[in-house]
């Protein structure tokens, strides 16, 4: 033991210790081989300077306390300076550090396991990106088909429609919205009016501010702002709704009892989105115009009485029905891709979150695509 | 035997209804006991109350040497890093492949640089019996049995010296669920676990513990090898063995 201490006073490591003994390397190991060690015993052991070619014994007399984690650097050292079962064996050992070391050896002979893929480069990420779009919109095709069916069917048998579950639906799409719709229409009108004026107050122009505010809001931005504001709402709860019950498999359940998903599920959301979206399009409008006028009254001498009269003058018919009709194609496209993005979440409560951010963004995006598109094919038209 | 856990009158109400009335119990360093009970009798409550999820509403728990329902914030922390726990489900986090889930331990609680914890890793993994390539999948690519292996791995990680198992056969198949015994047998035999067990599988409790306690109507009605546990004279006791043909 004399001799045994001596030597940890020469050496500059505490936890191992290399002797040459009968042509045999034996390591003494000593203190606690434990996790929070863990750093320095693995500075230890690669500073030792060890060969393969001998046969080597470990000494574990000295040991306090050993772990799996300090027993697998152990052996995952001498694995990789070359030895083999053969080469090592053990001696002083508590039975219980014993039977560790037994089990540690028993099961890291499996090779580690890799980490995830390496990342893709610049070039390859727009590939995948680029592919993915691809096939999300190639499965959102085959989605709608299958809508289309399924609303097919119903004009056979209207039985099949659920008008509770489209007006449950309706109410929480609809009449839950309408407070922020109009409050949202509302300020936007307040600030075109504010804007406008500034500048129209300049010419004397005052009252054409009337005009502006109903052509602006009527045709473009009730419709862009109610069904941005009906995508981040209503859209974002179809995905996570939906999502949630693929996840618990409750959609399973749904066809396991012959009932079809599409129609119990997707069919009375769509209708709901269809009939809500034009009239939360028509309470944007009124919100609209209202703010404006109440920045007529205040801030460029324009009477409310005036005002309406000016806009009931000046504002064609034709535009307020281009707002009301672009609705039910932005709502239709909302609806569809939100059921579609819930009922292609995966297993897991992460898939619902990613799902839900993707809905939100792609029918924000669709219904401003569409609106441009609305925009040329109604130029065209001349209406 | 030095007492790991200690448990001492144990009170818990959820309003009027009274879930333990007066639950005491210790558990020696090295023991493996199952913590037995029919369905709504509060085996799942108090184990969150043992790890300090949800609190008694009387009684004290005694983890280590450490009570758990007086101790502060740090000291708790300072707790949880020598006890693993492994939930019903597995609970990994579906955001993380497996082979993250286990490294997740490691990142937040220890010092160790990336290159020494992705073999430890590894490691983890086969110990638990999974094969290589299972590191790399989601939690939502895994089976329910290598679900329940990763989280053990998870739990393993940081060389706990208690671990507690909620249900952990619960969701798998006869021959998985042995497997699972087994493997929580060797890893305590040769890791020193002590092994706090919940279930109401009969066969882990024979194949597995040392020790049942029984718990039924708010009180522990047998506490003690599983033999004896057996043949104590309780109906329900009676019916529950009766239950295994």
């Amino acid at each position: 033991m004399g001799d045994a201490s001596a030597a940890a006073a020469r050496s500059a490591t505490p936890w191992i210790e290399r002797k040459v003994e009968d042509d045999a390397n034996v390591l003494y190991l000593k203190g606690a081989w434990r996790l929070p060690n863990l750093v320095a015993i693995a500075g230890a052991l690669r500073a030792l300077p060890l060969q393969a070619g001998k046969r080597f014994v470990v000494d574990g007399a000295g040991l306090e306390a050993l772990d799996t984690a300090a027993g697998f650097i152990l052996l995952r050292h001498l694995a990789d300076i070359g030895c083999t079962q053969s080469m090592v064996s053990a001696r002083g050992l508590e039975p219980r550090h014993g039977r560790l070391l037994a089990l540690v050896h028993e099961r890291m002979s499996t090779p580690p396991a890799g980490g995830r893929p390496a990342r893709l480069g610049l070039v390859q990420g727009v590939g995948a990106a680029a592919l993915g779009l691809g096939r999300l919109l190639k499965s959102h095709n085959a989605f709608v088909g299958a809508v289309a069916l399924e609303i097919l069917g119903l004009a056979r048998r209207p039985r099949l429609f659920r008008p509770r579950e489209a007006a449950s639906q309706f109410e929480a799409v609809c009449l839950d919205a309408l407070p922020i719709v109009a409050l949202v229409n509302f300020l936007i009108g307040v600030v075109i009016a504010y804007v406008l004026g500034v500048q129209a107050q300049r010419y004397g122009a005052n009252l054409f501010v009337a005009d502006g505010i109903g052509l602006a809001v009527c045709r473009e931005l009730s419709p862009i702002l109610a069904s941005v504001l009906v995508a981040g709402r209503s859209g974002a709860a179809f995905t996570a709704q939906l999502g949630t019950m693929k996840v618990e498999e409750e959609i399973d359940a749904i066809s396991t009892l012959g009932l079809s998903p599409l129609q119990v599920l997707v069919i009375p959301r769509l209708a709901a989105l269809v009939i809500a979206l034009p009239l939360l399009v028509f309470v944007g409008d009124v919100a609209g115009i209202a703010g404006g006028m109440v920045v007529g009254a205040w801030q460029l001498d324009i009477a409310p009485q005036v005002f309406i009269d000016r806009v009931h003058g000046v504002l064609e018919m034709r535009h307020f029905a281009v707002g009301l009709a672009k609705a039910p194609v932005f709502a239709a496209f909302i609806a569809v891709i939100a059921c579609r993005m819930g009922l292609a979440v995966a297993r897991d409560a992460r898939s619902v979150g990613e799902n839900t951010t993707s809905t939100v963004v792609q029918c924000i995006v669709w219904v401003i695509v569409l609106d441009a598109a609305f925009a040329v094919l109604f130029q065209h038209m001349e209406i | 035997m030095e007492r790991v856990v200690q448990v001492d009158s144990i009170v818990t109400r959820f309003g009027a209804q009274v879930v333990h009335d007066g639950v005491s119990f210790a558990v020696g360093r090295g023991e493996v006991v199952a913590l037995i009970g029919g369905s709504g009798s509060g085996k799942s409550v108090l184990l969150k109350e043992i790890i300090g999820l949800v609190q008694p509403t009387a009684g004290r728990v005694e983890l280590l040497g450490t009570e758990v329902w007086r101790a502060g914030a740090q000291e708790l922390n300072a707790l949880r890093r020598r006890f693993g726990v492994l939930f019903q489900d597995g609970a990994l986090f579906s955001s993380l492949t497996a082979a993250e889930n286990v490294a997740v331990p490691f990142r937040e609680n220890t010092a160790l640089p990336l290159d020494l914890i992705a073999p430890l890793v590894g490691f983890k993994l086969a110990l638990v019996g999974l094969p290589p390539e299972a590191g790399a999948k989601s939690p939502a690519q895994l089976s329910g049995g290598m679900r329940k292996r990763v989280a053990l791995a998870r739990a393993l990680a940081l060389e706990p010296e208690i671990l507690f198992l909620d249900e952990p056969t619960s969701g798998l198949d006869p021959v998985g669920a042995r497997e699972f015994d087994r493997l929580v047998r060797v890893l305590a035999d040769s890791l020193g676990l002590t092994v706090l067990i919940v279930t109401h599988d009969v066969d882990m409790l024979l194949s597995l513990a040392d020790r049942a306690i029984a718990l039924a109507a708010g009180r522990v009605i047998a506490d003690g090898p599983v033999s004896a546990v057996r043949n104590t004279d309780d109906p329900w006791l009676r019916d529950y063995f009766a239950a295994r043909a």
